[in-house]
């Protein structure tokens, strides 16, 4: 799995790529709690490159919101394949997060 | 100091309710055997039971695929149960109860003794629970002693349609009513890799009898009750719980056997989808 950080505005978009599953997740906590702790709460996780997902990879993200919601943000979700929106769905992720099908809704969605 | 060798990861199948399409359950078997894969635990619910049964009591897929086509038929619910009708519509006079079924159980009963004869679970070569429900309480009730028979045919008391069937006193329906894909039996009885192959019920086409008014409704909870449980036990579980879900290329009657072969193919071809990381899982150890 590879990430990539760029700020866009008031949101500052995780690009991912590969597989977000038990192997990676420590990877994937790491960015995102060094995101959360400079100040970043915004968080756009960019989904496109993701081609498979995992329980333990979604945990990941998970922690990630409530950590960002707690300090008053929020993490969003773009342009989920079609196989990964599934397990999404399965895991109650669209129930409780916001999932947005391209990343510039999901940046606009934070407002300018 | 040398470090303490990694603990192998225990897997578990958990095969949900979902009557034939519970077959895809074997196109699982089949590529967890091509790849060397060790199976830990099976746990089964309604129709999954009867995968679940006949995996852990060492049928090969092949002979599992004979025994289920010669005991799943749809002759096994069609034998009426007249008295049912008259319970219906005279309760009273005619007695209608907690152990009500609108078909006769004799023949599901005969063939699940001959398919499991007087196994029980002591004879499983892979641990195995089955998922029924208490009707009394609604209870999530696992049963793992005991003959076989009984366990399955509690587990397959589907409403309305078989009678409950009572365990160590016990009143039992139906697994799919507490949970349709009881991935928590795994979680509790230790297992680290779960791999839980779900079947979502199919909404109906056209609503235009009371049957297919009931149907609905039925689906409507049963397919949100999988998804809430699958939801919680995926976040609650410490390692890893894939959903295993095929596919179907169109719809699948409760008991369309002849549909099998395609059935184990999606199976398989659902499993394939998960096994790069199922074979790194499995490879890399607990620690």
């Amino acid at each position: 799995m590879e990430t990539a950080v760029e700020a866009r505005g008031r949101a500052t978009v995780v690009r991912i790529t590969g597989s977000v599953d038990g192997t990676t997740a420590d990877q994937l906590t790491a960015v995102f709690t060094h995101e959360l702790a400079a100040g970043h709460t915004h968080l756009v996780a960019a989904l496109d490159g993701v081609d498979y997902t995992s329980s333990a990879g979604l945990r990941v993200l998970l922690g990630a919101v409530k950590e960002a919601r707690s300090a008053g943000g929020d993490v969003r979700l773009a342009a989920p394949r079609k196989d990964v929106l599934k397990v999404l769905e399965l895991a109650g992720f669209t129930g409780i997060l916001k999932v947005y099908g391209d990343l510039e809704s999901a940046v606009a969605g934070f407002g300018a | 100091m040398s470090a303490a060798p990694a603990r192998r990861r225990k897997l578990a199948v958990v095969i949900g309710s979902g009557g034939v399409k519970c077959a895809a359950a074997l196109g699982l078997r089949q590529v967890l055997d091509r790849e060397g894969i060790p199976i830990d635990m099976f746990v089964g619910c309604s129709g999954g039971s009867i995968y679940a049964a006949t995996a852990a009591l060492g049928f090969s897929p092949d002979e599992a695929r004979e025994a289920i086509t010669r005991l799943w038929t749809r002759e096994v619910t069609s034998q009426r149960r007249r008295r049912a009708l008259l319970e219906l519509l005279l309760p009273r006079t005619f007695g209608f109860g907690e152990g009500f079924g609108m078909r006769d159980d004799r023949l599901v009963l005969q063939r699940l003794r001959d398919g499991f004869g007087q196994r029980t679970f002591a004879d499983a070569r892979t641990t195995l629970y089955v998922a029924a429900t208490d009707f009394r309480t609604g209870e999530q009730v696992v049963l793992s002693e005991g003959r076989i028979v009984d366990a399955v045919r509690a587990s397959i008391a589907i409403p309305f349609v078989l009678a409950p069937w009572r365990v160590g006193g016990r009143l039992l329906v139906d697994g799919f009513l507490s949970d349709p894909l009881p991935v928590n039996i795994a979680i509790r009885e230790g297992a680290d890799v779960i791999l839980a192959m779900g079947f979502e019920s199919p909404m109906q086409s056209r609503l235009t009898s009371p049957v297919r008014f009931i149907f609905q409704v039925s689906t409507i909870m049963t397919n949100n009750l999988l998804r809430s449980r699958f939801a919680f036990t995926s976040h609650a579980h410490h390692s890893e719980v894939i959903g295993v879900m095929p596919e179907f290329r169109d719809r699948i009657g409760l008991f369309a056997t002849e549909r099998m072969p395609r059935i184990i193919e999606d199976g398989a071809r659902a499993t394939e989808a998960h096994l790069p990381y199922i074979r790194r899982l499995m490879s890399d150890g607990a620690g």
